[in-house]
């Protein structure tokens, strides 16, 4: 039997779980922050989320090029620094209208009176 | 969907030489009658076409994840291994010890697998958006 701390065990294992479809949600809202290149997008993401997401530049790449593939993401070439040119990355009017649908139907929920109350309410049951 | 990757066309640009390479390989050992060694062009030629169709069709699933079932990499090897065959022996430079009838059963036989695959490959379609397969786009 482990001698870890099952509390933190059991957060690392839910937590594996839930990040594993965060991504997305994060690089949008980055995007929706304004356009940037993927360093930016990537400290965003980072730092944002507390540190509690990290992401890959190459795995961003991959997931940005999936997205301009299918029309919620497309790019703009902008000067770099001292360096070659830049992609600079932004939600088009699909990816925009996604996202909010997005956080409308599933994390709006979050935001009701009852959910707020029980989310911030501390005591032991 | 993109249907013409980089990968695709450096493999086919592979698959070209390597075909080229073959059947200049396997006229010329059956031209010398060197019967027994045609299992080894055969296998080589095999082996190579196997692994660049893994690496490069690998890499092209990395880049961006067309859920084609391998539908382009099938289309793209078909046109080349029939088209540089008819036209190996178009030109003539096959073998006395080789038909042309057996490169049109080939094609034939090959061209309804290939039917059958674009076949599969349409009806999984259906779980894609723009040709990425639908749990893949988000994950």
């Amino acid at each position: 039997m482990s001698k870890h701390n099952p509390l933190s065990e059991l957060l690392s294992a839910w937590e594996e779980t839930y990040k594993k479809g965060q991504l997305t949600l994060w690089i949008f809202l980055s995007l929706k922050d304004g356009k940037k290149y993927v360093d930016e997008i990537k400290t965003f993401v980072e730092e944002q989320s507390n540190q509690t997401m990290s992401c890959e530049s190459q795995s961003l790449y991959r997931n940005l090029r999936k997205y301009q593939h299918v029309g919620v993401v497309n790019f703009e070439t902008g000067e770099g620094n001292k360096g070659p040119e830049r992609k600079y990355y932004f939600l088009t009017e699909l990816g925009l209208e996604l996202l909010n649908s997005f956080i409308e139907r599933n994390i709006n929920l979050f935001f009701n009176n009852r959910i707020k109350n029980l989310i911030n309410r501390e005591e032991k049951q | 969907m993109k249907t013409l990757s980089k990968n695709l066309l450096l493999f086919s640009i592979c698959l070209f030489t390597l075909t080229i390479l073959f059947r200049f390989s396997l006229s010329s050992v059956l031209q010398n009658r060197l019967f027994s060694s045609i299992w080894i062009v055969a296998a080589t030629y095999g082996v190579l076409v196997f692994i660049i169709g893994w690496t490069f069709g690998k890499r092209d699933n990395l880049h961006l994840p067309l859920y084609d079932i391998g539908f382009r990499f099938h289309l793209a090897t078909y046109i080349i291994c029939n088209l540089i065959a008819e036209l190996w022996h178009l030109i003539g430079l096959q073998s006395d010890y080789e038909n042309i009838s057996y490169i049109h059963l080939t094609a034939i036989f090959w061209g309804i697998g290939l039917i059958i695959h674009y076949v599969i490959y349409l009806v999984t379609r259906k779980n894609a958006i723009k040709g990425i397969k639908k749990s893949e786009i988000f994950e």
